[in-house]
């Protein structure tokens, strides 16, 4: 059976895959090495104390916008062009690595031995130096200007009882909002991870294309934030707290599919053998061998993401989706400290009790 | 005890035949090759080999756990490698298949375990209820007293031995009242002293209710005690064919390489 494996062989080595490997390798070196260009132009900048039209020293933000990223782009590509010809010169590049593996004779080479190590340290050091100054670290006035906070903080510690009951009934309603959207999230959730594991579409190409899609979806909605889906549901359903249930479910639904389907994608094969061994058909098969399996952990993540939940449910109130946020934000408008003291406290005491109420359950379901 | 399958093209005492099966798995590896056999209708066959050389993809091709790269295989005359959908699962419905580690629910009851040995025949809605009719259950509670395990049936799977979760399998099959059952090193994930009384729950299947067993074992031992016929495997292929009492040292070597010792306790592994 010989043929056999050839033609497995042939696949994996037919030009067009061999093409695609070398573009993936040249793509990750050109890609790397402007980065690291534009750093280091961005680092030369920054030291070389030019002075913009107004005469003062020129800011990161400004710097950012002067540099040649185009040249950069065309000198990176060729260097990398460059570095992946003449790689068995020089020795494997970082893409080159990455896509195809690195050269027999340089597998057991200390890093400090090879250009690739090199140009990846070289990289890390570049991206913290450029972080520093882009973030704008400064430590002397951290640790010099702590007396401007003081007052703040000298609220906080003092709250204050005028808006303790207030804050007490909008935190019952920050709980229950949470637990909607928990509870809302679950069915949704529940349905769309078995479509969303990897392990249960393999079988046909529908499948694999509702995995697809599924994970593109939900990989989108999980990356907008919470606080802009509230955004959208406020203008939607006007302001209140179903604004926020209905921001969080969303949010919640795109993170327990990917929960719920990673533990679908963990479970043993074993009794899904049986049961599909039994003549069972699909759906027999998902009740029997997955559903049973993953239940437990399932209830686990759904406790988590209600505790997740009350904790964003403060944030989605600032911008007006119910909850004890909806008043905390007025007050640190106010600069009322002793009173955002109150509401820091009730919020910090209710997620302290959600996080060790939900890690007790979740250790007896486990 | 099984109903009748139609019965065009099949050729009178093979249940089922092997033709040139070949298969090799994306990662290159070639777990069959030109494996080319016929089982018996009521036999006891025991295939012996090494650990990778086939004996597990053989039986996983039968009933299409797993997709044979090349060949055909026939089941009472139907083609298993043809068969799709509706037809595969009514083929596997008459082929049970027993684990070397069980594969039971673990969190679901044993009775619930053993009626899912049932799903082939059962109806699509109560089932997903884990509903099963008053008939079944009677049969599943029978199966579980015929196994030694009737006090059990409400327990969790995961409550009991290794020893007793495999006869609990082992009443899953005898439910599915299948015409052929594929066991995959029943016994080797047991301790020695529980092999035999599973073994015995294995050939009553043979021997009571006349199902023909293909069962892969690396133990020379029990293969001469429960097999009627054997086959052995190296490297994919196929070594050897026979009655176990034709089964020397020499072809004792044959199977596990020269290094092997077959003396004095032939226990492999």
């Amino acid at each position: 059976m010989s043929d056999l494996r050839a033609q497995l062989e042939e696949k994996k080595n037919s030009p067009w895959r061999k093409g695609m490997r070398r573009l993936q390798a040249l793509s990750i070196d050109t890609l790397l090495l402007w980065l690291a260009f534009a750093m280091a132009e961005f680092l030369l900048v920054a030291f070389s104390g030019r002075r913009g039209d107004s005469g003062l020293l020129l800011i990161p933000e400004q710097i950012l916008g002067q540099l040649h990223y185009a040249w950069l782009l065309v000198a990176a590509f060729v260097a990398a062009t460059l570095w992946n010809l003449f790689f068995k010169l020089i020795g494997t590049s970082l893409g080159r690595a990455a896509v195809r593996g690195v050269l027999p004779e340089e597998e057991n080479l200390p890093w400090t031995q090879t250009w690739r190590g090199w140009f990846l340290a070289l990289l890390i050091e570049l991206t913290f130096f450029s972080g520093w100054l882009i973030t704008e670290v400064q430590l002397l006035t951290f640790f010099t200007k702590f007396n401007k906070a003081s007052e703040i903080v000298r609220g906080l510690m003092h709250p204050s009882s005028a808006i303790f009951a207030e804050g007490l009934v909008l935190l019952v309603q920050t709980v229950f909002l949470a637990f909607m959207a928990t509870a809302f999230a679950i069915p949704f959730a529940f349905a769309l991870s078995f479509v969303a594991a990897r392990n249960l579409t393999r079988g046909s190409r529908g499948a694999r294309l509702a995995y697809t899609t599924v994970r593109a979806l939900m990989n989108f909605v999980r990356a907008v934030e919470p606080l802009v889906w509230a955004l959208i549901f406020i203008s939607w359903v006007g302001i209140g707290p179903f604004a926020g249930v209905l921001s969080l479910w969303v949010h919640s639904v795109a993170s327990l599919v990917k929960l719920y389907s990673e533990q679908i994608e963990s479970i043993d094969q074993g009794p899904v053998d049986a049961i599909k061994a039994t003549g069972a058909s699909t759906l027999q098969i998902l009740r029997y061998g997955v559903v049973p399996q993953v239940i437990p952990p399932f209830l686990s993540f759904t406790i988590y993401r209600w505790d997740i939940n009350v904790r964003m449910s403060t944030i989605i109130g600032f911008v007006g989706g119910g909850g004890i946020g909806y008043i905390l934000k007025p007050q640190v408008d106010l600069g009322n400290w002793s009173e955002v003291g109150t509401l820091v406290l009730l919020i910090a005491v209710t997620v302290w009790l959600m996080d060790f109420v939900s890690a007790k359950i979740r250790e007896r379901i486990v | 005890m099984s109903a009748a399958a139609p019965t065009r093209n099949a050729e009178p005492g093979v249940a089922v035949r092997v033709e040139h099966l070949s298969k090799i798995f994306p990662d290159g590896t070639l777990a069959l090759d030109d494996v080319s056999l016929e089982v018996r209708e009521g036999e006891f066959l025991a295939i012996l080999g090494l650990s990778g050389s086939g004996k597990s993809t053989l039986l996983r091709c039968i009933n299409r756990l797993i997709d044979p790269s090349r060949g055909r295989i026939t089941f009472f005359g139907e083609d298993v490698t043809a068969a799709r959908g509706r037809e595969l699962r009514r083929l596997r419905s008459q082929i049970g298949m027993i684990f070397q580690q069980f594969n039971l629910v673990r969190r679901q009851s044993v009775l619930q375990n053993v009626l899912s040995g049932a799903l082939g025949r059962a109806s699509l809605l109560p089932s997903l209820f884990l509903r099963f009719s008053e008939e079944e259950q009677k049969k599943a509670h029978a199966c579980l007293q015929r196994v030694g395990l009737g006090d059990r049936a409400s327990s969790r799977a995961d409550a009991l031995s290794g020893g007793q979760q495999q006869r609990v399998a082992i009443a899953r099959a005898l439910l599915q009242e299948a015409k052929l059952v594929l066991a995959d090193e029943p016994v080797a994930s047991l301790d020695p002293a529980l092999r035999h009384s599973v073994m015995r729950h294995i050939e009553a299947l043979n021997r009571e209710e006349g199902m023909t067993v293909v069962c892969t074992l690396h133990d020379i031992d029990l293969v001469r005690r429960y097999a009627t016929r054997l086959v052995a495997l190296r490297g994919g292929r196929l070594v050897f064919e026979g009655k176990p009492d034709a089964f020397d040292d020499h072809t004792f070597r044959e199977i596990y390489g020269h290094d092997a010792e077959p003396a004095p306790h032939a226990a492999v592994q």
